[in-house]
This record gives structure tokens, sequence and C-alpha cells, in this order.
């Protein structure tokens, strides 16, 4: 018997080792936002929580597999195991403890440092450099620049653009049905619900474009009907200056 | 030809109903001054008319209705395959009907999968428009929803529970058969959907879009809320079943897990199921008579519905998973043959399961704009779940240690629900979690998430099944080699397809789209290539199965030497189920425990199979 707990554990400690590895490669898209590489580290470390789960469910399962094969012809029983001790107790424990810890970290202290700090990241209704009121229509974006006057539209071919290493604040809106407002490169959503306004605020920390990675974008991730897999729009990141030139180019034709 | 009469009856008595239920809108209209035909309403109407027809004229007129006037009621004796044709109140004659139905089903939204797979295996639409790919996600969707919360509980559940519990019948064997034939009404209507427009939501409906789209939406509402009433009787039926006609001797601490697992899912059927038809009535109302519950510029709120949706379709998952988990453990057990490990925590597993469901329903909405301070209570509910999901793997795992594996095609099934599973439940942490569901939300990470829950926790035990119980059903063995060629191409297939659909989850691509970004491309054509293989695993199982039913060897009582009640009578069951009532003695999982004795049935054994406590 306590040969097969050795075979489990070494089976179990090469299956986590590999799954580790997988989740060093980098799977994730371009990071374009501060809240970008605070969702990399999360999603990582939830899945450094979970890759020992899995795999021990793995091993216990692959290894019970080829090791305990009864007669194919005639089965005959096992011994009566009937599990009233400790096992389950000290199970519990561990997967309570485990659940509990996952709970308080990452997830309510991530929630708390989205919450605690409305002008970083999250969906703080106050504070920013810069306030876009977005608006979601079947099935196209509409974002509006607040007080400089500069409108871009998706039917128009218009493309976000936003400045470097500033707070952003969009406020989201939906004229006829649920919209959801995402820009997968930084890793953030907020739905458009009618009759209401969501917030969501973003910092850009690297430039880039839409013609550079495919993350670059407005996504409406929220099924609106027949063209909602078209409802996209490019973003494009730039420096203050171009941000600055681009808004000067828009105002004097709009 | 009964079956004929019984089907064409209905069809003449449901349309004759339609027609009266327009007519009398027609007429109500009319003394209003309003034009008689509203599609909406008249539709509504005729459809509640052409139901109660389309029961009456399928049989419940005969074998229920005119006792209501005092009339002697009969029931129609169809002999062979006619049985599962007409109205017939034998539980066994209806777990059949809906494990069929529902295989049906089943392959049929499966297909539907595989042209999905085909649009989205290059960039650009290929063959599909829009709405033509959204009609078709659409109809996958609440098909296979339907597979999945149906053909468990309504198919093995109805033929298992009884005979496990040593009962002759359900609680109430009228409302058993009324509650499957409220189910072809319900395919009808969803099966006719593409020709009003397609479905535009999904499955889940959303309005306002789901006000304000296409007529098919309207047969979805019909159709749903008339099926959601198939699971609300369904599940009272159990509950009554389960707790009053247990064989004497048969305690709740005896009661094989399966049972206890159905259990749990009926009550979270009866207590949940309401959510949804409210919310789907709410919508219908919305429609019908611009009742503005979610029209925002009237006063309404469009979050309303996503809260009370929720507050079913999520316990609904466990509707669907729960018996999934109760099968997996009672195979687990019969073919390791070793008792079930820490039985009464499995239990409290099932039991925790049940308390907690109806708490987390709104992690479903964390990017909706809903308040923020509910997010933390929902983050840490959704996780909690981990812990008595975690008693069904202690249960398993150490049912599976030490055992004598039997490796046949059910076992081999059972033992894929904990390997896939454990997947599905480690990625519901991402999604639980309320910084990476911002980004993950409506991915086809969440795609991927779901399908190793449902399909590879609840599918896979349904397949499980359907071989465990091809001997008792049928009195005919399949083909074991064929078994095993399905399940490990199955296996396969299914791992590498929705294994590889987190990548591009992450990546960012949206769910429910036709087309998708350019650089997306080689990742889909490879996941729709091995769904093309998964889906042609089926035609193994399709094959063996017809062939098996109709040719395969005769099979014995009891060929897989389990201890449970269902085992001890002939196979097929007689119409009452056991020669003499069973008297329960000892606890049904007690394998490699000498002179054990589960139950004893009097005068049941036929020769040639080991009797009811045949552990030794």
């Amino acid at each position: 018997m306590g040969r097969h707990f050795v075979n489990v554990a070494v089976l179990w400690a090469l299956l986590t080792a590999l799954g580790i590895a997988v989740i060093l490669t980098d799977f994730f898209p371009v990071v374009g936002a501060e809240y970008a590489e605070e969702f990399d580290g999360i999603f990582r470390l939830l899945a450094f929580m979970g890759v020992p789960v899995l795999t021990f469910v793995f091993a216990v399962v692959g290894y019970s597999f080829f090791a305990f094969r009864g007669r194919e012809d005639a089965p005959e029983d096992g011994p009566a195991i009937f599990g009233r001790g400790w096992v389950p107790i000290v199970w519990l424990l561990v997967t309570g403890g485990l659940a509990i810890a996952v709970m308080i970290h990452p997830g309510l202290t991530g929630l708390a440092k989205l919450a605690a700090d409305p002008d970083g990241y999250g969906w703080g209704e106050t504070g920013a450099d810069l306030v876009v009121d977005v608006t979601g229509f079947r099935w196209a974006w509409a974002a509006e620049y607040r007080d400089l006057g500069v409108t871009v539209t998706q039917a128009g071919g218009g493309e976000l653009v936003l400045p470097v290493g500033k707070t952003i604040r969009f406020e989201v809106n939906s004229t006829d049905v649920v919209h959801s407002f995402w820009i997968p490169a930084f890793r953030m959503k907020i739905d458009a619900i009618p009759g209401r306004t969501t917030f969501m605020v973003v910092e850009p920390t690297e430039e880039g474009s839409y013609e550079e990675d495919e993350a670059f974008r407005v996504q409406c991730a929220e099924l609106c009907g027949l063209d909602h897999a078209k409802m996209w729009m490019p973003v494009r990141v730039v420096s203050q200056a171009e941000f600055d030139a681009w808004v000067r180019e828009h105002q004097s034709q709009q | 030809m009964y079956a004929l009469l019984s089907i064409t009856s209905g069809i003449a008595a449901g349309l004759i109903g339609f027609y009266l239920g327009v007519g009398v809108t027609a007429a109500v209209r009319a003394i209003f001054g309003e034009s008689p035909w509203d599609t909406q309403l008249s539709i509504t109407v005729g459809y509640v008319f052409g139901l109660v027809g389309w029961l009456m004229g399928v049989g419940m007129w005969g074998a229920w209705g005119r006792e209501w006037f005092g009339l002697k009621t009969y029931a129609r004796k169809a002999p062979g395959w006619q049985r599962y044709f007409v109205f017939n109140t034998d539980h066994k004659v209806i777990g059949i009907q809906y494990l069929v139905t529902f295989v049906v089903v089943f392959l049929l939204a499966g297909l539907l999968a595989m042209v999905m797979r085909a649009e989205l295996a290059q960039a650009g639409n290929q063959f599909l428009s829009n709405d033509q790919y959204n009609a078709v996600m659409g109809l996958h969707g609440i098909l296979m929803i339907a597979v999945a919360v149906a053909a468990v509980i309504g198919g093995i559940g109805n033929y298992a529970v009884p005979l496990m519990i040593g009962a002759q019948d359900m609680a109430f064997p009228r409302l058993n058969a009324l509650t499957y034939w409220l189910n072809p009404p319900v395919a009808v209507l969803l099966l006719l959907t593409p020709l009003l427009g397609g479905l535009e939501t999904g499955w889940t409906a959303y309005p306002p879009l789901s006000v304000l789209t296409e007529n098919a939406q309207l047969l979805f509402n019909l159709a749903i809320i008339t099926f959601g009433l198939t699971s609300i009787l369904g599940g009272l039926n159990f509950i009554v079943t389960i707790m009053f006609l247990r064989a004497p001797g048969m305690t709740w601490g005896r009661l094989p897990i399966f049972v206890w697992s159905m259990f749990v899912a009926s009550w979270l059927a009866l207590l949940f199921t309401q959510g949804f038809a409210a919310a789907l009535l709410m919508v219908l109302l919305d429609r019908a008579l611009g009742m503005s519950f979610f029209n925002a510029s009237e006063g309404g709120d469009p979050l309303l519905y996503q809260h009370v949706f929720w507050f079913y379709s999520h316990p609904a998952v466990y509707i669907m998973v729960v018996p999934g988990f109760g099968l997996a453990l009672e195979l687990i057990t019969h073919f390791s043959r070793k008792p079930l490990f820490a039985y009464r925590y499995a239990v409290g597993g099932l039991l925790g399961i049940l308390g907690l469901s109806g708490l987390v329903w709104a992690h479903h909405m964390f990017t909706s704009g809903m308040p923020n301070y509910l997010h933390g209570p929902f983050l840490a509910l959704t996780e909690a779940i981990s812990i008595p999901t975690g008693l069904i793997f202690l249960a398993g795992l150490g049912t599976i240690f030490m055992g004598r594996l039997w490796l046949r095609t059910p076992m081999l099934f059972a033992m894929a629900v904990l390997f896939n599973f454990a997947l599905g439940g480690v990625t519901g942490i991402f999604l639980a979690d309320v910084p990476t569901d911002i980004h993950l939300h409506d991915t086809y990470f969440v795609v991927a998430h779901f399908h190793y829950t449902i399909v590879g926790g609840e599918i896979f035990a349904l397949f499980g099944a359907i071989y465990y119980y091809f001997p008792k059903m049928t009195g005919r063995m399949y083909n074991e080699t064929l078994g095993k060629i399905h399940f490990w191409w199955m296996f396969l297939g299914f791992n590498a397809t929705f294994f590889l659909m987190h990548w591009p989850g992450i990546l960012g691509m949206n769910r429910r789209i036709a087309d998708y970004q350019p650089s997306l491309e080689p990742v889909n054509l490879i996941i729709s290539i091995f769904a093309f293989l998964l889906g042609a695993s089926f035609l193994v199982f399709v094959y063996n199965m017809v062939w098996s039913w109709i040719r395969g060897p005769v099979a014995e009582a009891n060929p897989w030497r389990a201890r449970t009640l269902e085992w001890q009578t002939s196979s097929p069951p007689p119409v009452e189920n056991f020669p003499a009532p069973p008297v329960v003695r000892g606890h049904p999982y007690e394998y490699g425990v000498p002179g054990s004795v589960h139950a004893v049935v009097p005068g049941a054994m036929p020769a040639g199979a080991p009797a009811g406590g045949g552990g030794k």
C-alpha cells in the first residue's frame, strides 16, 4: 500500500512540473494597460494554485487505471475500505483551507485593489485625466471625447485614440440592447446597459495599435443580434503629443 | 396501430386547439374593436389551447381526463415497441422515451455544433450569414440545455430510481406520463424557430434584444416555459417518490448515491425553475402586451431579467451535473468492487451543493454594472462551492484507489467524469475571481469551461449510464469493443477540442460570433478539426446501440454483479418491477464484506445470476 502512495506522489509531482511548465509559457495577448499586468499576474497565480489540484486528480485516476486493474473475466471484490475515519476530515480541512485561501487572495484582495483605486483602474465613477462617453448601438460604437469636441464612430471608419500614461474614464451607455465594451489589450470590460451609465477606468501603459496587435480593439462582448460579430473598432494608444495633434486635427474637421 | 392512432389524434386535437385559441383571441379582440390577428397574442393563446388539445389527444383524456367528468378511465394497451408511442404510465417506458428522445436531440444539436465549427474553421463568413450563424448557435445552445436538463433526470432517473429504491413505479405515474408528453411540443416549437427568423439571442434570451427581435423568440419563450413545467413536475414527482416509496429497510443512510443525487437535483428543479419561467414570461408579456418590464425608457430595467434568469440558470447547472456526479460515483463503486468511500461525506457534498447553489447566481454578472458591493459576496460564495464538490472527488478517488477496477465501458466513462470535471472545476475559479473574470467573461474561455463541466461531467456520465443500463433496458448486451472505441475516441476528441478552446478566449476571442480576428485563424482551424473528430465518435455509438438492441446477445439479469436493487430482478424487469416487494437489509455498497446483504427479493432471482447479496 505504501508503494502505491509513493508512486502516486511521484506521478503527481511529474504532472505538476509539466503543468507549471505550460503555465510559464507566454499565452497572453499584448499588455496595453496597468490592469492587464495585474490580470496576467492573478491569472498565473490562480493557475499555480489550480495545477496541483488538477494534477492530483489526474495522478490518482491515471495511476489507478494502470495499477489497480481487476480481472477482466470474473470480477473479485477489493478491500472493504469505507473511508469513515480521519481521511475525510483531513480532506475537508485541506480543501476548505484552499478554498478560503483562494477566496482571500487573490480573490478579495484583488477586488479590494480594484475598488480602492478608482483613478488607476476599475469601475470608479470619479477622477481621470480624460473622460470618453461611449455609446453602443446595433451594431457599432461611438465615442465622444468630453470637453474636446471630438467624436469618433465605427461607422465612419473611426479609431479610438488614447494617450499613454493617462487615466481615462469611459462612461458607457447603450441606446437599444445590452452590449459590452471590451478592450482585450487592457483586459477590461463593462456592459453597456440601456437606461443606465456604467464606468470603466483604464490607464494605457504601452503605445500600440490594432495594426500591430489585434488585442488593441473595442469589441462588443455581449450578444446583441445580427452583426454582433462585426461590432468592433480599432484602438490606438499614442504619446500625449501625438494625441494632442490628433485632437486638433479632428476639432478642425468637426 | 395504437402508436399511429395516439400520435395522430394528439396532433389533430392539438391543431384543433390551436385554431380554437386563435379564434377565441380573434373574437375577444373583435369585441374591443381590434384587428382579429395579433401575432404575439394569437400564437400564444393558440399554443396554450393547442398544448391542452395535444395532451388530451395523445392519451391523457382516456387515462386521466375522463375521471374529471365522472367517466371511467382507460389506457391504450399497446404491444411491443408501440408502447413507447402512447400515454404510458410505466416509469421504465417513460425513462426509455426520455432517453431515446433526448439522445436524438443531442445528436441533432451536435450536428449544429459541427455546422458552427465548419463556419469558424476560417476567419470571415464562409457559408453562414451572421443571422444564420446566430440561429444555429442559439438552437445548439437551447437544445443542448434541454438535453442536459432532461436526459439524465428524465431518462436514467425515471428508469432507475423506482427500481433502486424497490418501488413499483413513481409516486404519480400519470403525472410522469404528462411530463414526458409535454416535451414533443417543446421540440417542435424550437425546431420551427428558423422559419420565424431564427433565434438571435442565444439560449440566455437577454432583453431588450429578446423583446425587440424576430418572432422566433416567441416560440422559444413558449417552448421553454413549457419545458420548465416538465422540470418542476418531474422534480416534484421524484421528491415524493424518494421520500415515500422506498422499500422497507431502505433508510436514508442506505440510499444509493445516484438516488441521493436525484433527490438533490429534484429539489433544485422544484425550487429554482420558476425563475427561468418567470423571466421568460416577463419577456413574453413585454412582447405581447407591451408591459415594459425591461424597457428602460418606460421605467423597466434590463438587469432585472439577468438577476431573475441567473437565479434559476446557475442552479440549473447543478440540476445538470449533480445527477452526473451521482451516476459517476454509482458506476465507480460497482466497477471498483469496493464500498463507496466516505459515503456520508459524499451525501453531505451533494446537500452542500443544494444549499449553496441558490446563492451564487450573480457571478454571471460581474461585468454587468451591478453595484460593486455585490462582487465580494458572490465571489466568495461561488468559490465556496468547491468545498462540497471536493467531497464528491474524495468519494470518487477514494473508491478507485486500491480497488479491483473492472474497466468496462461504463467505468471508463465514469472515471473520465472525474478527469474532465477536475479541469472544468479548476477553470471555474478563474471565472469566479472578479479580476480575472472581467477579461474572461463572455469569451471562449467560458465556452471551454462550461463544456468541460457539463459535457465532461454530465454527458460523459450519461453515456456511461447508457452502456451500464443497456442490458437492463433492452435485455441485450452492447458490443464491448465498440463501446471502448467510442469512449477513447470521444474522450480524446473532447479533451483536444475543449482544452485548446481556452486559449483563443484568453487571447481575446469573444463567444457567439460568426467571424473573428484573422490572427485567431490557425487555432480555430485546429479546434474545428478536433471537433469534427469528436462528432464522428457518435457514429460508433449509434451503430453499437442500434445493432445491439436488435441483434445483440441476450444479457444476464445482472451482468455487472452489482448489488443495488435494480439488478436483482430480470432484464428487462416486469411491469411491476419485482415479483414481490423487496426488503432491504443493509448498505448497497458493502463490497468485500463477507456475508453482507443489501436486499432480499423473494422469488426474484433468475437462474445463473448471483443473489442479492452476491459479494463473495
